[in-house]
């Protein structure tokens, strides 16, 4: 039993004497990543290579992603976290081959755009649904939201709020709640800042900080000084690949 | 992640945002009792004399439209609920959303269209105490046991049916022919609002390859005759082949849609 550690992110026991937890010291890494988004039938449009051969190696801390807009980043990250299927190059989670399947276990995104919630209902009963589909029990879903309101400023009335009754800043700080409630081993985040106050700012530099200790956080964002302030590396992005 | 988890979330979120709209809610409900009315009248109008191709069910036109819809509201949530649903989904921005979750396609399948069968399940209790105190509908025949056998198999079928529909849906927004057959062909062809042997050959060789012909006319004859098994067995047969085909069908074509939405980027689309 002594060799035995509880991993923090699954709940599982691994052996402590093959290093880290399978799940604690994740390495998401892209060699070759192609993404194309076909042009739609009969619009004479040309298809659009978004990922163009980008590689690109995410390990425990934070790597921030930077680049102009249209150069790849969203994209890149919505492969990462198993929502695209990529055209071509691999993907892989510690050395294994990662399907979208579990690329979706291992990591949670926050998108750039936070209307992607259901506006007839709290924001709470959101992040509980969310929650569930996500493995997590109601009570720890509301357990986190909770923790994490207080750590970005949204206030419990706020969480209690119809989602369509949220300012903007706040539906942000929403879909952050969503994707750090998860705690999964890969953490994507898209233009994380966008429309948060000074305070939620320094909140979630904090958070990302920690989260950072344990996980693999990309993030991009095209505040330098914060996407700096977040990360120890910073990676540009431009044409679809990694420069 | 349990598949009951998932569906309980489901339910609890789409009751919530259908409780935030109440007056739809009561509306829906009223809409209900006066489609019924409105066949109850044709029936008085005509009485059960001149409706000799309800013969084989022993029964008066009323009586056969009014267990037909409410068979065919139930059985035809399936149908129709999916695409809705996913459509729905598609143009709030959560259909993404909910699919960059570990969430299998069989529970998400599964967790959909529950609320839709709950609030079908509702709809039926209303029909049947409106069937029983206000239009003084009485079955005293019915084949219970048999009737629930082509209930379960007809709502496999026509569930099937909707994800397959729901397809279209993931993959072209609009347009889907499979909801466009189901909603103008199967009242026509079913045999929901009058026997299909009141149709001409050539239609009645159509209506054959629907599964609500089958399921309408096994449902009829259970419930108003008291049909047993080897009078329906015909009927149970065409139901089960369909399913052992629809069902595993849906679900592969569901999947491919998806991965198909997924290569493409078009899955936040709408």
């Amino acid at each position: 039993m002594k060799n035995r550690g509880k991993c923090r992110f699954a709940g599982t026991h691994y052996n402590r004497s093959a290093a880290l937890c399978y799940h604690c010291c994740m390495q998401i890494e892209a060699l070759g990543l192609v993404k194309v988004f076909p042009a739609p039938l009969f619009s004479g449009g040309r298809p659009l290579r978004a990922l163009d051969g980008l590689d690109l190696t995410a390990a425990q801390g934070v790597t921030g992603l930077e680049g102009p807009n249209g150069s790849g980043k969203t994209t890149l990250l919505r492969t990462l976290a198993g929502i695209l299927r990529p055209d071509g190059g691999a993907l892989s989670a510690d050395g294994e081959t990662a399907a979208p399947e579990r690329l979706r276990t291992l990591a949670a995104l926050c998108p750039a755009n936070p209307r992607t919630f259901y506006f007839r209902l709290s924001a709470l009963e959101n992040l509980r649904f969310f929650g569930a589909l996500a493995g997590l029990a109601p009570a720890v879903s509301k357990e986190r939201a909770l923790a994490l309101a207080g750590r970005l400023a949204l206030s419990a009335e706020d969480l209690e709020r119809r989602f369509d009754r949220l300012s903007e800043g706040n539906m942000q700080k929403v879909s952050l709640i969503r994707a750090f409630s998860r705690r999964t081993p890969a953490l994507f985040l898209d233009e994380p800042f966008r429309g948060l106050d000074e305070k939620a700012r320094a909140g979630l530099l904090e958070l990302i900080a920690e989260t950072g200790r344990g996980s693999a956080v990309l993030l991009s964002s095209h505040l330098p000084e914060l996407l700096r302030a977040a990360a120890s590396r910073v990676i540009k992005v431009e044409a679809g690949r990694t420069l | 992640m349990t598949a009951f988890r998932v569906i309980t979330a489901f339910i609890r979120r789409d009751f919530l945002s259908e409780r935030s709209y109440r007056l739809s809610f009561a509306l829906g409900a009223l809409a209900t009792l006066a489609n019924l009315a409105v066949f109850y009248f044709i029936g008085e109008l005509f009485g059960p004399a001149l409706a000799p191709g309800l013969a084989p069910y022993g029964t008066g036109y009323f009586a056969y439209v009014f267990t037909a819809l409410a068979f065919f509201g139930y059985i035809g949530t399936g149908a129709g609920s999916y695409a809705g649903r996913l459509r729905q989904e598609q143009t709030q921005g959560t259909l993404e959303a909910e699919l960059s979750t570990p969430l299998g396609i069989l529970p998400f399948l599964a967790a959909m269209s529950a609320w839709n069968f709950v609030f079908a399940t509702f709809e039926l209790a209303v029909y049947a105490l409106a069937g029983l105190f206000l239009f003084r509908l009485r079955l005293p025949a019915a084949n219970w046991p048999l009737a629930a056998l082509v209930f379960v198999l007809s709502a496999a079928c026509f569930a099937a049916l909707g994800v397959i529909s729901s397809c279209f849906v993931v993959l072209f927004k609009r347009g889907n022919p499979v909801a466009w057959v189901l909603n103008n062909f199967e009242g026509l062809l079913g045999g929901v609002y009058f026997p299909v042997a009141v149709l001409p050959g050539w239609l009645l060789a159509v209506s054959k390859l629907l599964p609500v012909t089958y399921a309408v006319r096994a449902f009829q004859l259970a419930v108003h005759r008291g049909a047993d098994f080897s009078e329906v067995k015909g009927d149970l047969a065409a139901l089960f082949a369909f399913d052992l085909v629809l069902v595993p069908a849906g679900v592969w074509l569901f999947s491919l849609a998806v991965n198909r939405a997924r290569k493409t980027g078009t899955l936040g689309e709408y």
